[in-house]
């Protein structure tokens, strides 16, 4: 165990490394920079002491060594367009991600599992038409759900309409705030969460149809326990390998969602702030975001594994299935 | 469902090349006095359908009534300039949805089929010479295929997008986004293909083609290939409302095809707003239509339920 | 198969129980969800006339962040709000009445010569900290402006033919300025210079770090104002809290000291439109700029409920653009050089647009049909007899076969007589709908010519690049004006101007016609005489009607949307309309 979790560990590391470099990299590469992009009005004159001061003037390898050597130092270099250091920035917007992510797949879970588990072990008119609902769910991506959850906002006045919070916010109580995230959140969750959850949904049916189809199961039955127990006790624990294992494939598709749920909603988050930045290639903001993004990816599909490990009785015990 | 998964492609690729004629306008034409005029309902007239034509009540707010002193036939029977038919609403440009979703649905699925179609063959070509060779070969192809499968699709999009000069040409921006497309797909059928292969190649026919001095080229051509034509149709089946998805996400961000091309993406970037969205709803029919389609592959690729005892 | 067991045989009452929990908890976290809402006012009093309320916080809204608090060295909007915020200037250009006024100094004689000002200072004003202000600190910020180091781009708007002004302190509350030359809008001139506090930066210009002073990073307790309200808190990313400065030294005709508020917040939100729902919503009570015509209409109704005020302040100063590059070394190898340059081209052109259809598509009906770069915004020097091109497609076509641009084939285009297609392009750019829909509408307009024109899109500063080096066919832009008389805007008048955007930069006068104006714009520029300044700009603008280096089609009606709760409103169509004289604004209730 400890030895896998190194080497999951390492690749995290290269992951991250990587894609910040790649994107670094990118951002260099492409055509037009910083001053080109902002020098709206100012001379060509005035642009190249602009590109002088922010040092974008420097060679590709110069700069990339330099960015480097502020890595280690766990200085991520400041960004062009806010004039702030980008940890800083990426500190704010990672947060709003983080807690947009966090809150769609929690509610995911919350709504998919247990229905997963009732269609997958009742029968009976509500299963068709949970099923039915479960297939529209996926068939609407964050484009389209945001879109028409927006459009729902906008007509009825329900939630408010994109943003995260309303309030002027100067030194409002804890419990004004936490009212006012709740009021902007369900949203932009909801166009990440219906998705999610009506994949785990038909995932963590099928798997629990086969779970409770095998022998241990029946067993249980015959020594007496009653069947909603028998299936959550002994069935469910091992359907959760598939489930679980979907996690892990299931964070890089809640970043592309949210992603574009940042778009459409204008929730400030890291997505936003990449795209931002690589508009107007603000270099090391993009590849502060790619490394940000690529460590949360690296994080969220190391604890599903971890989480799969140890659930699953069967590799908890040593047997691999 | 393989046989399912291949009518729906050919379906869908055959409705993309007809689509544009069943149009009743141009994709740029432009009705000047009737921007964001809304959908005109048909009514019955007799035998024939026919709509009351809109006047414009408000300018400002963009409102329009219908005047029922007239009456005018639907646009594939009678075109009238200073009356024109919208049945699906018009943009904020005046120009008529529907026909623009019938032009984008062109751009989209025709972009989208493109793109599918390399990143198949591409990852075929590489799943199979991976699972053929095996040893570094297999393994090299398979890291790299796991690494891309990682990242987040839209990111790895936007990033080789973004690095590209901001606006381009309508034929520039196709053919980068489907090399785009190809690169982040092919993956995805690579790893699907060498599963398939591993297994495959230890076959006897495969082993007798060997023996008669077949190369490998000719052996994953014309035997290990074709052997996955059906998972390869499923696979395509399941990338291709994903390659529309994610074109009509770079359009909608703005990186994608230019005004006045008429792509999916590029109709929901013109919805606007939140208020615009709002008041005129009817800009959003491409979203629809993309949910079409996800709906129906979902229906297709699903496996048939299991009853309980 | 279900075996019957003990819990089966409770189920009927427990799961009623279960909806009756259910429904108690629904009903609760509704009333909880609505009492969350933002409370919905009954309708509030329109507030539009001066009511001298003191108090209360006024919230409004910032696009973009400063990079800098330094008015000197930077000039985008951020820093131009913080100057209008916590500045004053010697003059204050009245962008109401578009008149110079007293501020700091309260009068000022001119030599016969029209060469020297000698501007008297207020007494008794002192920065916000208790250091009294006094003309050291009005040389001092003469000399960071002109100071190389700094690199202000302020100093070349404070050149009069290339040199600098003179200016000497022969006491604290004398100034005297001597101009290198006479100046048509005279004092006018001092409203370009921006005030430093000598005490906290003087040793910052010497040592030649001036333009790192007043850093956003810098504690707003070490920023001084000289204006109504100074800095408390800048929250990167999310907003600037500005509060009352209490040594402020303007007070209102009834002998109040201003300003009236509080307290301003400008929230930092990036994205217009969630701007707009703000504004709607009620937590903005005014925005930095006009709306857009197609929010006039959402806003509407809330104006019908009394909670928004909709204004219109007029026909804006800066319409649209059109203009083709002039420059005929760029077309010296192209087959259309014969027509493209030639004014006849442009003159059919302006022909062929038809204006109000224009003002329709592009703003909905609120704008006006212009013919020339002066829109009737500027009262001062609009001059409304100009030769106007009525919309014609007859005397278009009529006016291109007299270029000799005549459709000799079978497909709608035109061409030359040497068989060339009478096509150009449009550069216009992304993110403002009215140069892009402008830009269509040329296009569209122009096909019933039979001319074919290709709409391109590029980048603001991918545009800015091509015009600036030169290398395009034709641009559809809009230019933002600061000043409304045209000597402060020489650079788009002379030839050898920076902004001369059909041809710019030209080291002598490429066309006759050209130089003509030139030539009078020296009248304009160093007349002192008002009365012949206007008349000779009024040639100049004759020159300019029958030349048409530039094509104007219409200009946008501007319309704001304020809170019924804001008054002392003092409407203008520069930018900031409304909060440039943030000064005499009034909330009602706290706020």
């Amino acid at each position: 165990m400890g030895r896998y979790l190194l080497r999951r560990l390492g690749f995290a590391v290269l992951l991250v490394f990587v894609v910040s470099s790649a994107a670094l990299l990118l951002t260099r590469i492409a055509p037009g920079d910083f001053a080109a992009m902002q020098g709206v009005g100012l001379s060509s004159d005035e642009r190249e002491h602009l590109r002088e001061r922010l040092g974008l003037n420097r060679s590709l390898p110069e700069q990339y060594v330099s960015w480097l050597g502020g890595i280690a130092r766990f200085d991520f270099g400041q960004s062009l367009l806010y004039s702030r250091p980008v940890s800083a920035l990426i500190g704010e917007r990672a947060v709003n991600t983080a807690v947009l992510a966090t809150f769609a797949l929690l509610l995911a879970t919350f709504v998919g599992i247990p229905l997963g588990i009732y269609t997958g072990t009742q029968t009976g008119p509500m299963r068709s038409l949970v099923r039915a609902i479960s297939l529209v769910g996926i068939s609407v991506p964050p484009l389209v759900g945001s879109l028409a959850l927006v459009f729902l906002a906008a007509r009825t006045g329900w939630f408010p309409v994109g943003g995260m919070t309303s309030s002027t916010g100067m030194d409002l109580s804890w419990t004004h705030w936490l009212a006012d995230l709740a009021r902007h959140i369900p949203l932009p969750a909801l166009a990440l969460a219906i998705p999610m959850a009506a994949t785990l949904e038909r995932l963590q049916s099928e798997a629990i149809e086969s779970a409770s189809r095998e022998r241990f199961v029946a067993a249980s039955r015959a020594r007496g326990i009653a069947r909603v127990r028998s299936i959550l006790r002994h069935a469910w624990p091992v359907s959760l390998r598939p489930v679980l294992g979907l996690y892990g494939v299931m964070i890089g598709s809640l970043f592309s969602g949210s992603f574009v749920v940042e778009v459409v909603t204008s929730w400030p988050g890291l997505g936003r702030l990449m795209f931002d930045a690589l508009k107007a290639r603000d270099l090391f903001l993009v590849a502060g975001c790619a490394a940000t993004g690529a460590f949360f990816l690296a994080a969220g599909t190391l604890l599903a594994d971890l989480l799969l490990a140890y659930t699953d009785p069967r590799v908890k015990s040593g047997e691999h299935a | 469902m393989i046989r399912r998964a291949g009518i729906f492609l050919a379906a869908l690729t055959l409705f993309a090349l007809v689509a544009p004629w069943l149009a009743p306008y141009e994709a740029g034409e432009a009705f000047r006095g009737f921007l964001h005029a809304p959908p005109m309902r048909p009514h019955l007239d007799g035998l024939s359908p026919v709509v009351h034509p809109l006047v414009l009540a408000d300018r400002l707010e963009q409102r329009f009534e219908p005047d029922r002193s007239r009456t005018v036939r639907l646009p594939w029977v009678q075109h009238e300039d200073d009356a024109p038919v919208f049945l699906l609403g018009a943009d904020d440009f005046g120009r008529d949805v529907l026909s623009r979703l019938l032009y984008g649905a062109r751009t989209s699925i025709g972009l989208a089929l493109v793109a599918t179609l390399g990143a198949v063959l591409i990852g075929a070509l590489a799943g199979a010479w991976a699972g053929y060779r095996g040893g570094w070969v297999d393994d090299a192809i398979m890291r790299v295929a796991d690494f891309v499968l990682v990242l987040p699709v839209i990111y790895v999009v936007l990033v080789l997008r973004a690095v590209l000069p901001l606006v381009l040409p309508a034929s520039t921006v196709f053919i980068i986004v489907v090399w785009i497309f190809v690169a982040v797909g092919w993956p995805f059928v690579a790893k699907g293909v060498r599963a398939i292969v591993a297994v495959e190649r230890n076959r006897e026919y495969v082993q007798a083609a060997q023996s008669l001095g077949a190369g490998p080229l000719r052996i994953l051509t014309m035997h290990l290939i074709p052997a996955c034509a059906g998972h390869l149709l499923v696979q395509a089946t399941l990338l291709l409302p994903a390659f529309i998805l994610a074109e009509a996400t770079l359009s909608y961000i703005g990186l994608g095809f230019p005004d006045p091309v008429a792509s999916w993406g590029t109709m929901l970037a013109g919805a606007g707003n939140y208020n615009a969205v709002a008041r005129f709803p009817w800009t959003l029919t491409p979203a629809v239509a993309i949910f079409a389609i996800v709906l129906l592959t979902n229906l297709l690729t699903s496996r048939p339920t299991r009853n309980q005892a | 198969m279900d075996w019957p067991t003990g819990q089966e045989v409770n189920r009927q009452p427990r799961a009623l129980l279960s909806v009756l929990l259910i429904g108690v908890v629904a009903f609760f976290g509704w009333r909880w969800w609505d009492s969350t809402r933002p409370d919905q006012d009954g309708g509030a009093e329109i507030v539009f006339n001066e009511v001298a309320t003191r108090g209360g916080t006024l919230t409004s809204s910032l696009r973009s962040e400063p990079k800098t608090f330094n008015r000197i060295v930077d000039r985008n909007v951020p820093v131009e709000l913080y100057s209008i915020m916590t500045g004053s200037k010697l003059v204050r250009f009245n962008r109401a009445t578009q008149e110079v006024e007293p501020a700091l100094a309260e009068k000022w004689s001119v030599s016969p010569d029209n060469l020297t000002y000698t501007l008297n200072l207020r007494e008794g004003v002192t920065w916000s900290d208790g250091t009294p202000f006094t003309s050291a600190d009005v040389l001092f910020s003469f000399q960071a402006i002109y100071d190389p180091r700094v690199e202000s781009l302020l100093a070349s708007s404070l050149k009069i033919n290339g040199k600098p002004l003179v200016v000497t302190a022969p006491d604290p509350r004398t100034v005297v300025v001597t101009l290198p030359g006479t100046f048509g809008p005279g004092i006018a001139l001092l409203d370009n210079v921006y005030l430093a506090a000598k005490h906290k930066y003087e040793a910052a210009l010497k040592a030649g770090t001036f333009v790192q002073a007043m850093a956003v990073a810098t504690p707003p307790a070490d920023l001084v104002s000289l204006g109504p309200f100074k800095l408390t808190t800048y929250a990167p990313g999310q907003r600037l809290v500005f509060d009352r400065n209490p040594r402020y030294w303007k007070k209102d005709e009834a002998g109040v000291q201003l300003p009236y508020l509080d307290q301003v917040i400008y929230e930092i939100v990036p994205d217009q439109n969630a701007e707009l729902v703000r504004l709607q919503s009620g937590q903005f009570d005014v925005l930095q700029q006009q709306i857009r015509p197609e929010d006039i209409a959402t806003l509407r109704p809330l104006e019908q409920q009394g909670k928004l005020k909709l204004i219109e302040l007029g026909v804006g100063a800066d319409p649209d653009s059109f203009f083709f590059n002039l420059n005929s070394s760029y077309w010296a190898k192209d087959p259309r050089r014969d027509w493209i340059t030639r004014k006849e081209f442009r003159h059919a052109i302006s022909h062929a647009i038809d204006r109000e259809a224009f003002a329709n598509s592009v703003f909905l009906g609120a704008g006006v049909p212009i013919w020339g770069p002066l829109t009737p915004g500027n009262q001062k020097w609009f001059s409304p007899n100009l030769p106007r091109y009525g919309y014609s497609l007859d005397r278009a076509r009529e006016i291109l076969a007299g270029l000799g641009l005549v459709n000799r084939d079978q497909d709608e285009w035109l061409e030359d007589s040497k068989g060339t297609e009478a096509q150009f392009n449009i550069i216009a750019y992304r993110g403002n709908s009215s140069v892009e829909r402008g830009a269509a509408i040329i296009r569209d307009e122009l096909k019933k010519l039979g001319i074919r024109v290709d709409v391109v899109l590029l980048e603001q500063g991918a545009l800015i690049q091509r015009m600036v080096k030169g290398d395009f066919e034709s641009i559809n832009f809009v230019f933002t004006q600061s000043n409304l008389d045209p000597a402060m805007n020489s650079d788009f008048w002379l030839s050898s101007g920076s902004a001369h955007v059909w041809n710019m930069g030209q080291a002598k006068p490429a066309t006759d016609w050209e130089k003509q104006i030139d030539d009078l714009m020296v009248t304009v520029m160093n007349s002192v005489d008002q009365a012949e300044r206007k008349k000779t700009f009024d040639q100049i603008q004759k020159v300019f009607a029958d030349q048409l280096p530039v094509l104007y089609f219409v200009a946008p009606r501007l319309y704001m949307g304020v809170s019924s709760r804001v008054g002392g409103l003092t409407p203008s169509i520069l930018r900031p309309q409304l909060l440039w004289n943030v000064e005499r604004m009034t909330v009602k209730g706290a706020g």
